[in-house]
C-alpha cells in the first residue's frame, strides 16, 4: 500500500497468484472488460510468444469515492510456470491482498497445492505469513468436465479460513465476486492497521458497492459478498506484536 | 533514447506509480517526431512540456510576426508576458485551457495524462481561429515604432486553424501520446523486471554457491584427514614389517641354525610376501605424501637415454620370465631434462611393469624417448598452433605394449587412486591400483603430463612428457 497524503491518493496492490494456466490473466481480462470506461486503464500484459505471462499482467483501476480519497487499485498476475520462481517472488512483494486462482480439474489438484505452498514460501521470504495476508481462493474453470464437485469444495472450504469462490473466468462468471471479496478483505485489513475509514471519512461499504457497480455488478453488496463458499469475510485482525 | 543516471526505479515505483515522469516513459526523439509530423499535417505549432515546465519537444517554426515584435521594447515586453501566461496556463478539469494573446492569436493547452495523473502539457499555438480575422487594435497600437503595414502583412502569415480542428488535433495527439507512454512504460517495466529477475536469480545462485563451498571445504578437510591417516598408518605398518623381513632373512641365511628344505621354502615365502607388502606400503606412503604435498622432488639435469636403458635392464628378467620382448628406442641428441631421476625412474618402471603384466606371451613392450613440443601434445592442432606449438619443448617417453588395451571411456579414470579397469573379484591381473595414481602425481610434480593412447592393432601407449626447462610458474 502507498498513501499519498498530498494528493490524497491510496494505492493498493492486489496479486492474482496460482499455478500455470489456471486463468489468472483471464480473470484480469474479464475485469478489464467489465470495468466502466474511465475506471480502468489499459491492461498491460508482458507475455511470451506462446501467450504465457512472462512477468505479470497489470490492470490499473481508479475509484474516487464521495469522500476525497482516490483509491488506485493495481491488479497484478504472476507467471505460473515453475521456472519463474524469482519473478513471482518479486511481484508478490508488497502485495496487500492475494487472489489464488486454482484450476478446478481433479488432475490439477496437485499443481494447485504446489503453487499454494510456493506462495507461502515466497511470502515467508518477504517476512510475511499467510495469516497476515488477506487471501481469497477462486476455483476456476467450473464449466470443464472432471472437475472437483461443488460439494467437495464447499466441504473443504467450510473448514478453511479463506473465502472460496467458484468461477468460469472465460465467461466472466464469478470474477467480479472474487475481486470484490478480495477487496473487501484487503480493505478491512488495511483499515484495521491504518484506521483509514476514520482518518479519511471513508465509507468502505459504499466504496465497495461503487467498485462493484463500476465493474458491472449493481446487486447489493451483501449479495455479492454472499457468493463465496466457506471461509470468513470478517475483518482480519492484525497479528499482535 | 536518453538514459538518466538516476538509480533504477523499483518495481513498486514503476507499477504503483509514485513519481513516473514523462521523460522516463518516452524517448525525446520519438516524441519530437510525432509532434513534428502533426505539425506538418495541420500547420500548427506544437510544444510539449514536462510537468515541471521543461521543454521536451518542439515542433514550431519561428513566427515572423513575433520576430518583428521582438525588435521593439514594448513588443518584447508583450511577448514575454504571453510566454509567461501560456506557461502558467493550467488545464481545467476537461484537461484543456485557452489563451488569447495580445496579437489576437490563440493558444491551446492540453494536459498529458498517464495512469490518471497529469505528467506534462502540450501547447498548441499560436494560431488564428478566424481565417478572416484582421489584426486587433491591441497589436497595431502596441508600439508607434512598429510599421502598421508590416504588422498587417506578418499577421496574415500566422498559422490558422479553427477551434474544432485544434481540439481534434489536441485529442488525437493525446491519444497517440498515451499509446507512446503506455509502450514506454511497458518497455521500462519489462527491462526492469528482466534486471530484477536476473539479480534475484544471481542472489539465489550465490546462496547455493556458498552452501556448496562450505560442503566442499568440509570434504577437502575430510580428504586431508584421510591422507594424514593413510600416512600415519603406512608408517606404523612399516616399522614391524621391517622386523618381520629382517628376522625371516636371518632365518633364511641360517643365522639361527640350519633349516630343513621345507622350512627354508616357507620362510622364503614369508620374506617374499613381506617384500610385497613393504612395496605396497611404500606406495601408500608415497601417495599420501604426494597428496598432502609433503614429498619433495630433488630435481636435477637428467639424461633420459641413461634412464631408459637402466629401466630396460632392470625389467629385462621380468620380461624374459613372461616371454615378452622388451626393446627401446631413444632419439639421438635428446636434451637433458629437469627432473628427479629417482622418481622418474619409478614412473618408467611402473609403466613398464604394467605393460609387461598386461601383455600376453610373445608380445612386445617398447620404450621410446623423443623430443616434442609440449603444447602440441594435448590432442593435435586445436588452433593457434603457430603461436603455441613451439612454446616449450619436452621429452616424450612412450611405453608401448601389445596387451589388452584400455577402453577410451576408462582412460581418464585409471589415474585415480585405487581405480581398476577390471574391478571384479575374479580379475586376472593383481595390483592395488595405486601405481598409476602415483605415476600421475609424480608427473604432475614435474610440470609434465601423462596420457593414454591406443596402440594399433592392440594394446595401449602411455605417453609421459616432461619439459626440458624448469617451469617459470609454479
Amino acid at each position: 500500500m502507498q498513501l499519498d497524503f498530498v494528493n490524497r491518493e491510496l494505492t493498493v496492490k492486489l496479486v492474482y497468484y496460482g499455478p500455470a494456466l489456471s486463468g489468472k490473466t483471464t480473470n484480469l481480462q474479464a475485469l478489464h472488460k467489465a470495468a466502466e470506461p474511465g475506471a480502468s486503464g489499459r491492461l498491460m500484459t508482458l507475455e511470451t510468444r506462446d501467450d504465457r505471462t512472462l512477468f505479470f499482467d497489470l490492470l490499473p483501476l481508479t475509484f474516487r469515492n464521495q469522500g476525497s480519497l482516490a483509491v488506485r487499485l493495481k491488479v497484478f498476475t504472476v507467471p505460473g510456470q515453475v521456472i519463474h520462481a524469482s519473478t513471482r517472488r518479486l511481484v508478490v512483494q508488497g502485495a496487500d491482498g492475494i487472489a489464488f486462482i486454482a484450476d478446478s480439474r481433479t488432475v490439477e489438484t496437485q499443481h494447485n497445492a504446489e503453487s499454494f505452498i510456493d506462495l507461502k514460501e515466497n511470502l515467508k521470504q518477504h517476512g510475511l505469513t499467510l495469516k497476515q495476508m488477506p487471501v481469497v481462493i477462486q476455483f476456476n474453470k467450473r464449466d470443464l468436465p472432471e472437475v472437483r464437485s461443488d460439494a467437495e469444495i464447499a466441504e473443504l472450504a467450510s473448514q478453511g479460513r479463506e473465502p472460496v469462490y467458484l468461477a468460469v473466468a472465460m465467461r466472466g462468471q464469478g470474477v467480479v465476486e472474487s475481486f470484490v471479496g478480495l477487496l473487501h478483505l484487503t480493505w478491512s485489513a488495511l483499515d484495521a492497521e491504518h484506521d483509514l475509514n476514520k482518518k479519511f471519512g471513508f465509507d468502505s461499504e459504499a466504496f465497495l458497492a461503487t467498485v462493484a457497480k463500476k465493474l458491472g455488478d449493481a446487486r447489493p453488496l451483501p449479495e455479492i459478498l454472499g457468493a463465496c463458499v466457506g471461509g470468513a469475510l470478517d475483518v482480519l485482525k492484525p497479528e499482535a506484536g | 533514447m536518453t538514459l538518466s543516471a538516476a538509480p533504477p526505479k523499483s518495481l513498486d515505483d514503476l507499477t504503483l506509480g509514485g513519481d513516473m515522469s514523462l521523460e522516463d516513459l518516452v524517448s525525446r526523439d520519438g516524441l519530437a517526431e510525432v509532434i513534428k509530423s502533426a505539425n506538418e499535417l495541420f500547420g500548427l505549432p506544437i510544444r510539449v512540456f514536462t510537468e515541471d515546465g521543461k521543454l521536451l519537444a518542439d515542433a514550431a517554426d519561428s513566427i515572423e510576426l513575433y520576430a518583428y515584435l521582438n525588435t521593439s521594447r514594448a513588443g518584447r515586453a508583450a511577448l514575454s508576458e504571453v510566454v509567461a501566461a501560456v506557461k502558467a496556463l493550467a488545464p481545467g478539469p476537461d484537461g484543456e485551457a485557452h489563451y488569447t494573446c495580445v496579437t489576437g492569436a490563440s493558444y491551446r493547452v492540453a494536459a498529458i495524462v498517464y495512469d490518471s495523473r497529469q505528467i506534462g502539457r502540450m501547447i498548441l499555438g499560436p494560431f488564428l481561429p478566424d481565417p478572416n480575422a484582421e489584426p486587433p487594435a491591441s497589436l497595431l497600437g502596441l508600439d508607434a515604432q512598429l510599421d502598421v503595414e508590416n504588422l498587417r502583412g506578418l499577421y496574415r502569415k500566422l498559422p490558422r486553424g479553427d477551434e474544432q480542428t485544434v481540439t481534434n488535433v489536441a485529442r488525437h495527439l493525446a491519444r497517440v501520446l498515451d499509446l507512446l507512454l503506455f509502450s514506454g512504460h511497458r518497455a521500462l517495466l519489462t527491462s526492469n523486471m528482466h534486471l530484477a529477475s536476473v539479480r534475484e536469480s544471481f542472489r539465489e545462485l550465490e546462496d547455493k554457491n556458498q552452501k556448496l563451498q562450505v560442503a566442499y571445504d568440509r570434504l577437502k578437510e575430510l580428504d586431508r584427514l584421510k591422507s594424514n591417516f593413510l600416512a600415519t598408518v603406512s608408517h606404523e605398518l612399516r616399522t614391524p614389517l621391517t622386523s618381520i623381513i629382517g628376522y625371516s632373512e636371518m632365518l633364511v641365511e641360517g643365522l639361527a641354525g640350519d633349516l630343513t628344505k621345507e622350512q627354508r621354502e616357507f620362510v622364503q615365502t614369508i620374506r617374499d610376501k613381506g617384500d610385497q607388502l613393504l612395496a605396497l606400503i611404500k606406495g601408500l606412503l608415497d601417495l599420501s605424501k604426494l597428496e598432502s604435498g609433503t614429498m619433495s622432488l630433488r630435481k636435477n639435469q637428467v639424461d633420459v637415454a641413461v634412464l631408459v636403458k637402466d629401466v630396460v635392464s632392470t625389467m629385462a628378467p621380468t620380461a624374459r620370465k613372461k616371454e615378452v620382448e622388451l626393446t627401446f628406442e631413444v632419439e639421438k641428441g635428446l636434451p637433458l631434462i629437469w627432473a628427479d631421476a629417482e622418481r622418474l625412474r619409478q614412473v618408467l618402471l611402473n609403466l613398464t611393469e604394467n605393460a609387461i603384466k598386461f601383455t600376453p606371451v610373445s608380445g612386445t613392450v617398447r620404450l621410446i624417448a623423443k623430443i616434442t613440443g609440449m603444447d602440441a601434445t594435448s590432442g593435435g592442432d586445436s588452433g593457434g598452433m603457430v603461436l603455441l606449438g613451439a612454446r616449450r619443448t619436452g621429452v616424450e617417453m612412450r611405453v608401448v605394449d601389445s596387451g589388452i588395451g584400455i577402453p577410451e571411456s576408462e582412460r581418464s579414470r585409471v589415474f585415480d587412486a585405487f581405480y581398476q579397469v577390471d574391478s571384479s573379484s575374479t580379475r586376472e591381473a593383481g595390483g592395488t591400483g595405486l601405481g598409476l595414481s602415483i605415476v600421475k602425481r609424480l608427473v604432475d610434480g614435474h610440470d609434465g603430463s601423462v596420457r593414454i593412447e591406443a596402440n594399433q592393432p592392440r594394446g595401449s601407449v602411455f605417453v609421459v612428457t616432461i619439459p626440458v626447462k624448469r617451469a617459470t610458474i609454479g
